[in-house]
């Protein structure tokens, strides 16, 4: 059931009504059934999964309270992590491990037969997985009551909005919204409208309007450099419009419910720098990593050589939370060495960006930086995108000996009117929203020119939504 | 509340007024391409209207391909054609195939050309037109069934009209299914002739029929493309429309595609069937039969060389699989309509004529 679907239209109909006449805590006994429904309706087989995610880190957040010994505690919170990593290990990176293990025996002349799991990826794991172990690492340090109510932390795992493809939520802003009785108001049900809108014209009228061109420069054999540079570009615009767009309907749709999800992009691509970046893109992981994986490793607290090695650490296993492949991990060392080098050249704070983006617009300087930087975070996406070290390696020769002639002579179908138009609009809209400084920059707006501006997007929507529904990028991690 | 009623009122109204003055510039002012582009989204019914309404309308696709008419012409010729003539190549496809051949000829101009074909006709087109137009063929002759990897999601349709939507050329055929004789049991569309569609705005049991049929039968079939034709009005409720149909469509497809051997159209062991009977009756007939398998550049498409060349292989069924002369996954080798390039086509032909030489070696002229 894709948010681009009429399908899930049809389903959050029904929920939301039945929310609507619910008293509280039925409202959250239907929303765990129907969260159970909306991720079996992927592959129901997978719900035992989150069910026994759920059931072990409830008894362990219960038990954590119940025991002041450290020692105990220590044991808990290895039950949790054991549960929580053993689940990803197995169904999303044992193959991955084997298939490296044996290739590497392969290339040292030992002959290794280890067998491979048959098994399908569960969708969503990465996200429900860091979800929950954030909670009982939270309980763990003092820094949150474990939930009480068995429903209620299974909800908090099993939401349905953002249980797929994030925000990874954490249990210090989610649980409590969904323990205290909510709102549903106008104000709520017209953010949260606006909010599914343009990530619906993010989504279905330029992220799937673009990935055939993406996918036809990816699948090339020969492609000239400028192939390869505008379908990178394009990547760069798909991946952010699929996830981001995602990111906009699920908190969309959680707003019209009176839930408030944690924001997930801010306009990335108008970072000068990677720690900008990292504060642009994905933030619900990037602050996960820091916060659980980058302080735990020590941070900054431990001279220059070892946050070096830190952040590397941390970035690179934030590669592999992508996907298992080489490609992740490679362009998480990637987006590691810019963070280390721009600390060790710019150090901590200067360049972050903060206090300078409303003079974006009156800036060429940063405008030259933003493009500059956005080139930068393309390689890394070639990175992420391609299919092979052979394909990294062939792409990068063919940037290296890019001829402005080829940009005049592309291989490649022009984007549909409706694509560029929804381009535009998007860009309007981070515009906007980087230039006022508010994320409702809109509200400001007399109602009359609001009407406007939404029956604008409405109509944009109808005049791209022509393509076939695509699943979201990020469902495969 | 009242912010939020006088939001809601202030969108629909600029909704409304968008949706005049974008009525306003497709009537008048706007360039052709926008105008196509709006025009797309009308329903099924509005677009075979404005066809038989405007018979010179640019992309007329009305009259187009009928099976009936195919084989007048066919049988046309066929009483012209000298006896002991050079044999001749009749193809059973579409476009494709029609250019592959053609490319074919140039290379070798002596060769006879006999065209039956539709805009992107499925299987079940090209299938029943070989076996209508068997009385018009000659022992000795060639025989190519055309099979285009796009149009094979379709084979459950009666019509392009139900499955191709921007594009929905009304003529008919066929739906073949397994029997339970390892044969095909052929379920005919109610409308079969020009003529009866043309008769259908004065006949209303017969558009009845037909339209009932379509909703029960034809697994294509999307009532978002062809419900509330008065809609067709709002450039707007075109769009949507638009949207609408088109998913629906290639979700039908897709379900096919998904499912070859047992759906609701097992398109792979239907195609076997065809083609198994394909051979039977040129060979029985003292023709030679060649199955092309086109393979477009959409990769949602069935596989056809996967699908198929192990077993045609296994049969000694002559064949060529455009795939195994060129990779449909670079787009290189496609002009913007979909179609090969021109030199791709040649490189076609080409293996086209080896096919036909060695097929030819096996079996010899019959006279």
């Amino acid at each position: 059931m894709l948010f681009s679907q009429l399908d899930f239209w049809y389903f959050f109909a029904v929920v939301f009504l039945l929310y609507l006449v619910l008293p509280f805590r039925w409202q959250n006994r239907m929303l765990l059934v129907a969260s159970y429904v909306f991720y079996g309706a992927w592959d129901w087989r997978f719900l035992g999964l989150i069910a026994f995610s759920t059931v072990v880190d409830y008894l362990v957040g219960l038990s954590l309270a119940r025991t002041s010994d450290e020692t105990h505690r220590r044991h808990l919170l290895t039950i949790s992590m054991v549960t929580n990593l053993g689940l990803l290990g197995i169904f999303k990176y044992f193959n991955f491990f084997i298939g490296s293990f044996v290739a590497l025996a392969d290339g040292m002349g030992m002959s290794v037969s280890i067998p491979v799991l048959y098994i399908v990826l569960p969708v969503g794991i990465s996200f429900y997985t860091f979800q929950t172990m954030s909670y009982t690492i939270d309980v763990y340090r003092r820094e949150l009551e474990p939930a009480k109510n068995f429903f209620d932390f299974a909800l908090f795992v099993a939401f349905f909005p953002q249980l797929v493809a994030g925000p990874i939520e954490r249990a210090s802003n989610l649980l409590p919204e969904i323990m205290r009785p909510r709102t549903v108001t106008w104000e709520g049900i017209s953010r949260g409208a606006v909010l599914c809108l343009i990530g619906l014209i993010k989504k279905v009228v330029v992220a799937d309007a673009i990935s055939p061109t993406v996918d036809t420069v990816y699948g090339m054999e020969n492609p000239t450099g400028a192939a390869v540079a505008v379908g990178t570009w394009l990547f760069a615009l798909q991946i952010y419009c699929d996830f981001s767009g995602y990111t906009d309907i699920a908190r969309g749709v959680a707003k019209m419910m009176g839930f408030g999800l944690m924001r997930n992009f801010a306009q990335p691509y108008f970072a000068t720098n990677p720690q900008e970046f990292w504060r642009r893109w994905h933030i619900s992981l990037s602050t996960w990593l820091r916060d659980y994986l980058y302080i735990s490793l020590g941070g900054n607290r431990q001279g220059k050589r070892r946050t070096q090695v830190n952040l590397m650490a941390t970035m690179v296993l934030g590669g592999l939370w992508h996907g298992a492949a080489w490609n992740f991990v490679l362009w998480g060392g990637y987006q590691g060495a810019l963070l280390v080098l721009h600390r060790q050249f710019f150090g901590r704070r200067r360049g972050s960006g903060e206090g300078e983006r409303r003079r974006l617009l009156h800036w060429g300087g940063r405008l030259l930086l933003i493009v500059a930087y956005f080139q930068v975070t393309c390689y890394g996406w070639l990175l992420f995108r391609a299919q092979s070290w052979e394909q990294i390696a062939d792409f990068t020769a063919r940037l290296a000996t890019i001829r402005l002639s080829d940009f005049a002579n592309l291989p490649l179908p022009g984007l549909p009117f409706p694509a560029i138009t929804g381009i535009l609009l998007v860009l309007f809209w981070d515009i906007a929203t980087e230039a006022s400084g508010k994320v409702r920059f809109y509200e400001s707006w007399p109602t009359l020119v609001r009407g406007l501006l939404w029956a604008v997007l409405i109509y944009a929507f109808a005049f791209g939504a022509t393509t076939t529904p695509s699943a979201f990028i990020y469902f495969q991690f | 509340m009242k912010n939020a009623l006088k939001t809601i009122a202030c969108t629909l109204v600029a909704l409304i007024v968008l949706d005049v003055l974008a009525a306003l510039v497709l009537a008048g002012p706007a360039p052709a391409s926008l105008k196509t582009f709006f025009n797309y989204g009308r329903s099924v019914p509005g677009k075979i209207a404005q066809w038989k309404a405007n018979p010179d309308l640019r992309g007329n696709l009305l009259n187009v391909s009928w099976l009936p008419d195919l084989m007048d012409l066919s049988a046309e010729q066929a009483a012209a054609r000298p006896a002991g003539d050079e044999p001749v190549v009749h193809t059973y496809g579409m476009s494709f195939v029609v250019r592959i051949t053609d490319a074919a000829q140039k290379a070798r101009p002596d060769l006879q050309l006999a065209h039956r074909g539709g805009p992107a006709a499925p299987p079940n087109f090209t299938y029943a037109a070989f076996l209508k137009d068997r009385e018009n063929r000659r022992p000795g002759d060639v025989a190519v069934l055309g099979i285009l990897s796009y149009s094979v999601g379709a084979m459950g349709s009666f019509s392009n009209r139900t499955w191709v939507f921007e594009q929905p050329s009304p003529f008919t055929y066929p739906i073949f299914l397994p029997d339970a004789d390892g044969g095909l049991t052929e379920i005919e569309p109610v409308v079969e002739t020009f003529e009866q569609e043309m008769s259908l705005e004065d006949d209303p049991d017969l558009a009845g029929r037909w339209y009932d049929q379509l909703r029960d039968q034809d697994r294509v079939f999307a009532p978002a493309a062809f419900d509330l034709p008065w809609l067709d009005i709002s450039p707007f409720a075109r769009l949507v429309r638009r949207s609408l149909a088109q998913g629906d469509i290639a979700g039908r497809k897709a379900d096919i595609i998904a499912r070859p051997e047992d759906g609701t159209m097992p398109y792979a062991e239907v195609l076997r069937r065809m083609i198994t009977s394909f051979n039977a009756i040129a060979r029985e007939d003292g023709q030679i039969p060649i199955v092309l398998l086109v393979q477009g550049r959409d990769p949602v498409d069935p596989d056809l060389k996967a699908l198929l060349k192990p077993w045609l292989e296994r049969e000694g069924y002559p064949y060529l699989a455009t795939a195994d002369h060129q990779s449909p996954r670079d787009p290189r080798a496609f002009l913007p309509d979909g179609h090969y390039q021109p030199d791709i086509d040649a490189r076609f032909g080409q293996a086209f004529l080896e096919v036909l030489d060695r097929a030819r070696q096996k079996t010899p002229p019959a006279r």
